[in-house]
């Protein structure tokens, strides 16, 4: 019997299966499990699970979200972003929106955090390949921020979590796609609305 | 850089003093309270009255021994670690000392256990002043507890995953009973163990007849029937397996005497002699059944009982099929 192995332990990339499984949690929670399994079969991955503590072959989860694309029949940018989105706001993973939060006190300490971001996620998984990020602060509540990594789609990820956390913090931003692909924020007005609840605490489970 | 440092006097009023250490405590020369951080205060509650004295709110863990704010500074240098009466929360670290001039002695701390601390005071950012990695620590210990509640859920899908295959590599998959390599594996666990047991050894009689007059489709039908049966008519505890094209063997577990054995193995050729009804035609079979006991067999070895059980099938297929004779 010959036995494939979808994973690779020793040469693949983590952040690709941290996409990987975000795309299937916001595919099977958003378009249910029909729709992911025309993903899974399209993308010839039997078992239909992606191990966000494994490797995945780098590439892959760009492969897995042109299929997406291609299934729901929406522009594989948009889709990235949604994933953004739904790692911050789907109440079951409250954990990540908990994680950016340690960012800071406000948005804009948050946005400044990001650039940490990687280094404090090689903290607690000392072997993922996390994007390289840069944040300019073009004027006066304006920034620039870039994303450096082997998946096309992290910038868009990346954008959409921001996105998600103004929301969170209480900000009004307008963030768009600039010159070269960067993510452009101009925060309009910092304290537009109550921020969510963020205590220091973890909640008890 | 500094012209003078021994002549250099820094002037904090009070409420710098609390915002860039909210964890502090103010003494008089005597040890009692002139001024706590707002965060200690939260600490120590009722107990953070101006003129307490350092040993009535607080009980000296380290150093050894010691329990007034003098014990302390004289013993330690200037380290310590104490817990509050109060018991809100375990421990708190800190350095403290006298000041020039009047005696007074400034302590500054921290918590020793700083996720426990944040949750039964519910502390949030303004509590700890902004120098501290209060963030950063609690970013690590939640990053880390999802990565290690990640990892519990991968081994727990692991071990499903291992489960369902050992589970497959020992079933045959047409009939859904033990295939060879499981029932070698109980045998020989039950020979070392020497335990009380029967071992059949069944072979169905016609059943070339079905597949060359009906077809595979049938043949096979008859086999999943045959394995329903065996199903059906043993305990759970027991062990039936296709070894063969047509040939089962089933472990009866724990009993061995003649009449059971008998009886059991009369009663499954009974239901496989029974006509199965395949896509509109009788297919029709028969079994032969050897019994052997491990009672019987001196040395209890597996490839001997497998032998007599053998010598005892054929025994029953000479005398005419449709028979089950025990080996003694």
């Amino acid at each position: 019997m010959q036995v494939r192995l979808a994973a690779e332990p020793l040469t693949g990339s983590g952040m690709d299966a941290l996409l990987l499984r975000s795309l299937q949690t916001y595919v099977l929670g958003t378009f249910g499990s029909a729709k992911w399994q025309e993903v899974c079969s399209l993308a010839d991955h039997p078992s239909q699970m992606f191990e966000p503590m494994l490797h995945y072959s780098p590439g892959l989860a760009d492969r897995v979200g042109d299929i997406v694309s291609r299934v729901l029949g929406r522009p594989v940018e948009a889709i990235w972003e949604d994933v953004g989105t739904y790692l911050v706001t789907n109440p079951d993973r409250d954990g990540i929106r908990r994680l950016l939060r340690f960012g800071g006190v406000s948005f804009s300490d948050f946005l400044h955090s990001l650039e940490e971001l990687p280094a404090r996620a090689k903290l607690a998984l000392p072997d993922l390949d996390p994007p390289e990020v840069l944040l300019d602060e073009v004027g006066p509540d304006r920034f620039e921020l870039r994303c450096r990594s082997h998946i096309r789609g992290i910038q868009r990820v990346v954008m959409g979590v921001v996105t998600a956390m103004a929301d969170d913090y209480g900000a009004l931003c307008l963030i768009d796609t600039g010159a070269d692909d960067c993510i452009t924020i101009a925060v309009l007005d910092s304290r537009h609305a109550t921020a969510k609840a963020f205590d220091l605490a973890m909640p008890e489970v | 850089m500094h012209a003078d440092l021994s002549r250099f006097r820094l002037k904090l009023d009070i409420m710098t003093l609390a915002r860039f250490m909210p964890m502090h405590l103010l003494l008089d020369a005597d040890g009692c309270a002139l001024s706590f951080g707002p965060t200690l205060a939260q600490v120590l509650q009722g107990d953070a009255k101006l003129g307490a004295r350092f040993e009535d709110m607080f009980e000296v863990r380290a150093p050894g021994g010691a329990v007034t704010i003098d014990d302390v500074l004289a013993r330690a240098g200037n380290r310590f670690r104490i817990a509050p009466r109060n018991g809100l929360v375990s421990g708190l670290r800190g350095h403290g000392q006298r000041l020039p001039g009047d005696g007074r002695i400034l302590l500054n701390m921290t918590f020793i256990d700083l996720i426990a601390a944040t949750r039964s005071l519910a502390l949030s950012d303004s509590d700890f002043a902004a120098s501290e990695l209060v963030r950063e620590v609690l970013f690590l210990a939640e990053a880390n507890a999802s990565v290690t509640s990640e990892l519990r859920g991968l081994n727990l899908r692991l071990e499903g995953a291992r489960v369902a295959a050992v589970e497959e590599a020992m079933t045959d998959p047409l009939t859904g009973l033990r295939n060879r390599r499981a029932f070698d594996l109980v045998l020989e666990r039950l020979c070392a163990a020497r335990a009380n047991f029967g071992l059949m050894h069944l072979d169905l009689d016609y059943f070339k007849a079905v597949n060359d007059t009906l077809g595979h489709a049938a043949g096979d039908f008859v086999l999943e029937n045959v394995g329903r049966i065996l199903r059906d008519q043993l305990r759970t505890e027991d062990c039936a397996a296709r070894i063969g094209g047509d040939e089962f063997v089933m472990i009866v577990a724990g009993r061995s005497d003649p009449r059971s054995m008998m009886t059991i193995a009369n009663r499954i050729i009974a239901k496989i002699r029974e006509p199965m009804m395949f896509e509109g035609q009788v297919a029709q079979v028969s079994a032969s059944i050897g019994i052997v006991r491990s009672l019987n067999c001196k040395d209890s070895n597996a490839s001997h009982m497998i032998a007599a059980a053998d010598r005892a099938l054929y025994a029953a297929k000479h005398a005419g099929r449709g028979l089950a004779i025990l080996h003694d």
